[in-house]
Parts: C-alpha cells; structure tokens; sequence
C-alpha cells in the first residue's frame, strides 16, 4: 500500500506540475493570440491602445516572455502609422522602442526584434521627412541588414528592406531593380517560413503583395 | 488513490472560485477622464482599458491582497493595494501627469534650441547648412535669426548691440577660444567648425543657464554628434579646394579622420578682387573624432582639430595708393575636446570635459613682427538629477585657465611684450522647479573667481516660462553676466576687472502645426567696460558703460506650401556705448537699427533639387569721419544681399551642390577707412570699406562611399 501510495502522491505531483504548467503555456498562448490577432486587424485606436495594453498586462505579469513586448511594439508602430501630429507618433514610437529594448533583454539581440526596431526608425522619417530622411533611411538599412545577417530566413527584416528600397528608387527616379530583388527574396522567404513557436511574428505578406504589383 | 482525488478535485475547483468585479473611473488632475489607460492587477493578466468616459471594468479571481495599477502616456504609474474580499470593488483612480520633455514648458526667453532629435526645435541642426547665403557657416546661418546683427566685413556674430568677442562658442559644454578661421582685416571669416558635426545648437541671445560663463551676451552651445552609424568614405570636390573624410563605426564606437585643403588662388584668379593679394588664404586642415560607448549607457567623445593657414597681402596708403605696404599672416590652430557623459543611478547623471585651444599668429607687417599666442585650458564636471518629482538640480565646478603673449619686434632691433596668465575658477547651481507642465521657473546662481583681480563675483540668474494655452506660452529671464576683458586689453592692464552685462527679456512664443511665431522684447545694461582713459589706449579702467534695448519678430512656416519652408526675421536695436576710444556715448560701428531676413527653402521633388535663397537687409551702419566734430554721427548706406543656393542629387551617394552669393551685385559698403593724416587740403581721406568681391561663387561635387548606397552627404550640406 505505502508503494502505491508514494507512487500516486509521486505520479498526482508530477500530473499536477505538468498540467498547471501546461494550463498557463495555454492560458499564455490563448491570450497572447487573441491580442496578436487584434493587433494585425485592428481598424481603429482605440482598439489598437486596449489591445497593446493587454499586450502589456501580460509581459509584466509574464517576466520572461519577449512576445508580450514584441507584439505591443508592433501596436504602437500601427498607432504611429495612424497618428498624424509629428510630436504624437514619436511618442508611440518612443514606446516602441522602449518595448523593444525589453524584448531584447529577455531574448537578446533577436532578428524579429531587430527588424522591428528598423521599423521605427523607418517609420521616424515620416514625422519629417526632410530633415529625419538622411539620417534615418541610412540607419534604418542598416539595421533590417543587421536583422538579416542574425536570420537570413527572416522575411520581414527583407520585406521592410524593400520598402525602403522602393521609397529611395522612387525619390532618385530610378528604376526599382533592387527592390524588387529584395522583395523576390522576401517572398520567398514568406513561403518557405515555418516556426513551432506558435507566437512566431506572421506579418509582412500583405505588404509583400502590395509591394509586388509594383514590380509587376 | 484518495489523495490523488483530493489532490485532482481541489487543483479542477481552485479554478472556479469566488470572483471579483472591479471597476471606477480613470481622471487626471483636473477631474477629466483618461481613456486608454491600462488599469491591472499587478502580476496578473486581468484588467482593462479605460473607455472614452473614463471608465472600466473587469472580472478577477485573484484572491487576497494585490495591487492595483494604472498606466497611461504622460502620467504617473498609479499604485494602490487592493483587498479582494467583496464581489465589487470600486475604485476612483486619479492620475498625475507627469512633467514629460513632450509636455512641459520649456524657457525660450532668448533661446532658439536646435535639436534634430527633440520635437519642438524651430530651427534645426540641418537648417544650418541648407541656408543659402551661409555656405555651410554657423554664424552665417544663425545671422538670419533675430537677436543678430549682419556685419558684412567680419563674418562673426554680433548679438543684441554686443561686441564679437562678446558672443561665445561651446563645443559639448566646453568652452572655444577664438572659434573662427583666421582672415585678413575687413574679410569675413568662417567658423572653424563644421555643422555637419553637430546634432544639436543651442543659440542663445540672452539670459541663458548658469552653466555658461565668461560671456558677456551670447551663449552658442554646440552638442556634437554621438557614435557614427556606419562605415563611410565622403569626398569633396569644391571649387576653392577638396576634402577627404573616412568614418570606420563598430558596435560600441566610431572613429573619424578628415583632411581638407583650400586654397583660393585659381577663384581669385578668375574673378577680379578688391583685395591686393600677394598670397591668396591657404589652409590645411586635419580633424580627428572619436566616440566610445562605455558600460550600460556612457559615452565618451573626443575631437581634434588642427589647422595651418597664411596668407599675404598689401595694403595701400589711403592718401597716396602707390605706397604699399606688406602684411603676411601666419596662423597655427589646435582645439583639442575630451568629454564623458554617463549616468550615475536613475535619478543622477554625470558629464565633464577637458578643453585645450592653442591659436598661434604670426604677423609680419612690412618690417614688423608680430607673434602672438594664446593658450586656453577649460575643465569641468557637472552633475544633474531630479530632488523631486518636480525639482531638478543642476550643479558643477570649473576651471578656465588662459595664457597670452604678445611679442612685437620693431624692425627686429626693439622688442616689444605683454602677457599674462589668467585663471577663473567658478561653481554654479541651478535648479529648475516645474510647478505643473505649464509653469516652470529656473533660479541659479554663478560664483567666479579671478586670480588676476584676486576677486570673486557672484552673477545671480533665473526665468520663468509659463504656458498661455495649448500652443502658445510667454517667458521671462533675467540675469547677471561677466567676461574677462579681450586678451589684448588684459595683457596692457592685468587689473582689469571682468566687464558686465544684465539681461532682462520678454518672451512670447506660439508653436502651431510646423508654423512658428515670436515676439521677444529686451534690455540690456552694460557696465566696467574696458575705457581708454583720456584716449590713451595704454591706460585701460573699467569706467565703460552702455545698453542695448530692442524688439524682435520671427516667423516660421514650413506647412502652409507643401515642399517650402521659410522664416522671416526682423531686429530692431537701439544701442549706445562708452567703452575703448569713445569720447562720449554713441553707437557702435557694428550695430544696425533695423535687420531683416528672408530664407526660402524648396524642394523641388521632380528634379530632385532643393533650391533656396536668403534675402538680408541692414539700414547703414555708424562711422566716424574726423573731418566733422561729432563722433561716429556717420551713416553708410544700407546693405542688402540675395544669396542663392541649389543642391542637386543625381544619385544617391553624389550630390552637385551651387551657391552664389549676392546675385544681384549690390556694391555694399560696411564703413570707412581713414587716413592717419591730412592730405594737402587739410582733411582726412577716405576709402570705402567693400566686399573683397560682389559675389562669392561656390561649386562642390560630394560624393559618399559606403557598403549601402542610401548614405549621402546631403545632411552636411
């Protein structure tokens, strides 16, 4: 009886850890995909504001996941990108980035993350385009470089790179080669990506369309 | 088995218990709701987003004791413990906002703050080398900025009625001694550094931080760039000579090197100059920067500049322009600047620096030597953080030391000498108290002392600024300011007390969708200025005296035209002074009443051009004709120029760069020379102080090497 007893106690703890464990990686993923979810289709601020601050109540109660910061970044640049007063979407993008360096402290330098911050820096020149372009375009190449070379597979870090690429052939009138290069690639690496981390970043395919009628 | 049910049935009920409702009302100080904000359970994923109304609601199973916490941009994280013992919870949640660099007033009593990176800059590092008419020249951009005076023949600034010498530059907090390029008399000059190297100015034309002493009416702080980005090569092809520049950047630093050499002698050889050159100006230039990140967020900067320039050239007799007489300059520049900035803990930081300028001239006028040296050592240590939520603390100490001598040797068989070895040391104190976001006040204090006079000064400085609505907000500064007499007086008289200045300035500001209007009101009072006594200039006391008062208007619009920006200003001044040679008080030969500019920047997508012009107007400037009794009671006629520029981008990496100045050819005159002597008819002849040419035509091709093709030079132009 004791055997058994030990067992049952052993095999009920065991049960208990593995299945509270799991209940939270279910509870976490749950939530997290709802607000991913609602971040790539949300149609006003508000919405996009409640989903980031979800985004957020779930990065501080969970201290060492970088999706929570990751995907809160990524709602604060789609405010960016919403906002028209300058001195606004440089505060969302300040929160952008503030997001960002959290992600990196828990995950390090990863190439989602960097590709990220290429996004703000990309999304900075519009604020003022005459002044930030010089500086911001050259640094905001850099980085999406930076991400590629941390993650050749990583489409988004190539999708942005294209944008860019588009905006400069566009702005020198000339023909967009190299963007179209890169946005081949891209889309390449669209099709070919695959990740078991069900919280892999997925955007960027729509821009990638977009983008290709372009080319076309 | 039983305990393993039990064990089962409490973990699948523990998750069904008892829960909580908590809800309230989100508003900020003036009982206004703050919709968006984040209201949670601390280490939970349960909470909710405000609503329009300021409402919200949400479900919790947490049990027990938690916290409860509101964020929202601009206002203070709220904290309050909560005892979740009832099935509803109201809680009335109040945010503070927070006094946020986006948010708070900021003191523009005499300020124009450039800053490409902060938001609320109505003049920016950039708009220093796009200015047509400036040719990529700090001074010669800030002249198009109310508060200046243009002053054709010199090049320099000269703010609010105050002399050249009166308007300092700081480079990273540290101070410059002589921060122009060396000319020949009555030819403008250049600042010696570049504004491509800056990523923020401050120019101030008054009232300005205890931080900056020893300077007596402006204060120009440059911040130069941090760690460069990327690996680059820039080379430039100009008209007047050529430069080559490689920037290597890792991870945590930048190096730089820059070589550049001008020389004129093919321009002026193509267009006809007033001036008798023997030797066009030559000059070799080699300039070394290098940025290092240290630990989480330090960074430590050093610059170093080093130049050799001469020219030759003769000056001809006013009374009789056969007789001609040789003057040969020769001048060897160092500026060396190390500095460090880092934080100390959350709340305190840390920056100091070490400055060393060496300027060396060597005169040779016909048969006469001059030589002259002067030597300047500035350290510093500042320390800067928050008392209080809403109290912050600036404070540090410094050490200026100078050294000048001056050695003239008569016809090499007399020599002549004087010089002498200045040490200031001075401590200052400022703290800026933010009342709310809309009133801030800055009170500080700055003590001095002198080893020359042996006496300690204490230059009392504070301002106000409060905002009056959304977009518009008034300042006010007041402050006591000193300055060390020019080398040049100091070595005749080593007791000479500092000269000094009071400022008094009213401010109003409005800031509206990239539209900028201001309206700035000023007086000044000098006193102890340098006098010659019974106009012996080898008998100096500080018995000078003087103001400057005036208005000044600045308009910026860079919206309404889609693609243009431009910006109006308009000084007048009203100034006298006694002070050097002056029998009584008058107005000096540099101040205009009325300054005007107009600077017009398009973008022309289409070509890929930007084209601009700048128009400035001056009424006529004071000289003093010794023919009539009355001291300087004479007037030139005004000045006016309409520069042009146009910087043209092929291709990414090349830029042709165009610019001319005073297109139209007006023959400005900024004075009068007059003989020492009478002429056979008993008068004083005079000759008419000019532009060395009409028009100052300028060509460049840039061209930038890098592994990504998107970097250009186009921020250096």
């Amino acid at each position: 009886m004791k055997k058994v007893n030990i067992i049952s106690i052993l095999s009920a703890t065991l049960l208990l850890v593995a299945h509270s464990l799991l209940a939270t990686d279910i509870q976490y993923i749950e939530a997290m995909q709802k607000n991913i979810h609602v971040v790539y289709t949300a149609q006003s601020m508000a919405e996009l504001q409640e989903a980031v601050n979800a985004l957020q109540r779930i990065g501080a109660a969970e201290k060492n996941k970088w999706e929570p910061h990751y995907y809160a970044s990524f709602g604060y640049i789609m405010m960016a990108s919403r906002e028209q007063d300058g001195a606004k979407k440089d505060s969302y993008l300040d929160q952008a980035m503030a997001g960002i360096e959290k992600a990196k402290t828990i995950n390090g330098n990863d190439s989602e993350v960097v590709a990220l911050e290429g996004f703000v820096q990309m999304m900075r020149i519009t604020v003022d385009p005459g002044t930030r372009g010089p500086q911001y375009s050259g640094l905001a190449m850099q980085t999406f470089g930076k991400a590629s070379a941390m993650n050749p597979d990583n489409p988004r870090a190539l999708v942005l790179k294209a944008q860019m690429q588009f905006g400069t052939s566009k702005f020198f009138g000339s023909p967009a080669t190299d963007a179209c290069e890169t946005l081949d690639l891209a889309v390449t690496k669209f099709e070919a990506s695959a990740s078991t981390n069900p919280l892999a970043p997925q955007w960027g395919r729509e821009m990638a369309t977009a983008l290709q009628h372009e080319c076309n | 088995m039983k305990i393993l049910l039990t064990m089962l049935s409490v973990f699948v009920f523990s998750s069904s218990v008892c829960q909580v409702t908590i809800s309230g009302r989100v508003t900020d100080g003036q009982g206004e709701p703050v919709p968006g904000t984040n209201v949670f359970l601390k280490d939970t994923y349960d909470g909710a987003s405000s609503l329009g109304d300021g409402s919200f609601e949400f479900i919790t199973t947490a049990v027990g004791k938690a916290d409860l916490i509101a964020k929202f941009i601009g206002y203070r994280d709220f904290v309050q413990p909560v005892l979740l013992d009832a099935q509803r919870i109201v809680v009335e949640i109040r945010l503070e906002e927070t006094i946020s660099e986006l948010k708070a007033v900021t003191i523009t009593a005499g300020a124009f703050t450039a800053n490409d990176a902060s938001r609320r800059t109505i003049f920016k590092a950039a708009d220093i080398a796009s200015t047509a008419g400036a040719t990529a020249d700090i001074a010669g951009a800030l002249n198009t900025l109310p508060g200046t005076q243009k002053v054709g023949e010199s090049g320099r600034l000269f703010v609010r009625g105050g002399d050249s010498n009166e308007a300092r530059t700081f480079i990273d907090g540290m101070v410059v001694l002589d921060a122009y390029n060396t000319t020949a008399p009555n030819t403008p000059s250049r600042g010696r550094f570049l504004p491509f190297m800056f990523k923020g100015t401050s120019f101030s034309t008054g009232g300005y931080s205890a931080e900056y002493g020893q300077a007596l009416s402006s204060a120009l702080v440059l911040d130069s760039k941090d760690k460069a980005e990327s690996t680059r090569t820039d080379i430039g092809i100009l008209s007047v000579g050529g430069d080559v520049a490689h920037t290597q950047a890792w991870d945590r630093g930048s190096v730089a090197g820059k070589i550049q050499y001008t020389n004129i002698r093919p321009y002026f050889g193509l267009i006809n100059q007033e001036i008798d050159w023997k030797t066009p100006p030559e000059s070799t230039e080699a300039v070394g920067v290098f940025r290092q990140q240290v630990g989480k967020d330090g960074l430590f900067k050093f610059y170093g500049n080093f130049n050799h320039s001469n020219f030759s050239l003769y000056h001809h007799d006013i009374n009789d322009n056969g007789v001609k007489q040789l003057y040969d300059l020769t001048n060897n520049y160092r500026y060396l600047n190390g500095s460090y900035i880092s934080s100390i803990n959350e709340k305190w930081s840390v920056h100091g620096g070490l400055s060393y300028s060496y300027i060396q001239n060597n005169t040779q006028i016909e048969f006469d030597n001059i030589l002259e040296s002067e030597k300047g050592i500035h350290a510093k240590t500042v320390f800067e953080g928050s008392l209080s939520v809403r109290v912050e603390l600036k404070t540090g100490i410094e050490v200026m030391q100078r050294n000048y001598a001056k050695s003239i040797y008569f016809n090499a068989d007399s020599t002549y000498s004087h010089w002498f070895n200045e040490l200031i040391a001075a401590g200052f104190a400022e703290v800026y108290i933010y009342a709310s976001n809309k009133f801030v006040v800055r009170i500080g204090t700055r003590l001095e002392y002198c080893n020359l006079t042996g006496k300690a000064g204490v230059d009392p400085r504070g301002s106000l600024a409060y905002k009056t609505g959304a977009t518009s907000q008034v300042s006010f500064a007041y402050g006591k300011f000193r300055q060390s007499a020019k080398h040049n007086l100091v070595s005749i008289n080593q007791a000479l007390d500092a000269e000094k200045a009071d400022h008094l300035i009213l401010n109003y500001q409005r800031v509206e969708n990239n539209r900028t209007f201001r309206v700035e009101t000023y007086y000044k009072r000098y006193e102890d200025l340098v006098k010659y006594e019974n106009g012996n200039p080898l008998l100096l006391t500080n018995t000078g005296k003087g103001f400057a008062r005036g208005v000044e208007l600045f308009w910026r619009d860079n919206h309404s035209i889609k693609n243009v920006d431009y910006w109006f200003s308009y000084s007048f001044l009203d100034t006298k002074r006694e002070y050097l040679d002056f029998p009584h008080r008058a107005t000096p030969a540099f101040a205009t009443a009325h300054n005007l500019s107009f600077v017009y920047k398009h973008f022309v997508p289409s070509i890929r051009s930007q084209v601009g012009f700048t128009y400035s107007y001056t009424t006529g400037r004071p000289f003093n004709d010794p023919n009539t009794a009355s001291f300087n009671k004479g007037k030139t006629p005004y000045y006016a120029d309409l520069s042009v520029n146009v910087a043209y981008l092929p291709r990414q990496f090349l830029i042709l760069y165009v610019s001319c100045t005073n297109v139209l050819g007006r023959d400005n005159i900024f004075g009068y020379e007059y003989s020492t002597t009478t002429d056979g008819t008993g008068a004083y002849r005079r000759r008419a102080i000019r532009q060395a040419a009409p028009r100052f035509l300028f060509l460049g091709i840039f061209i930038t090497l890098s592994k990504d093709k998107s970097v250009n030079q186009l921020p250096s132009l």
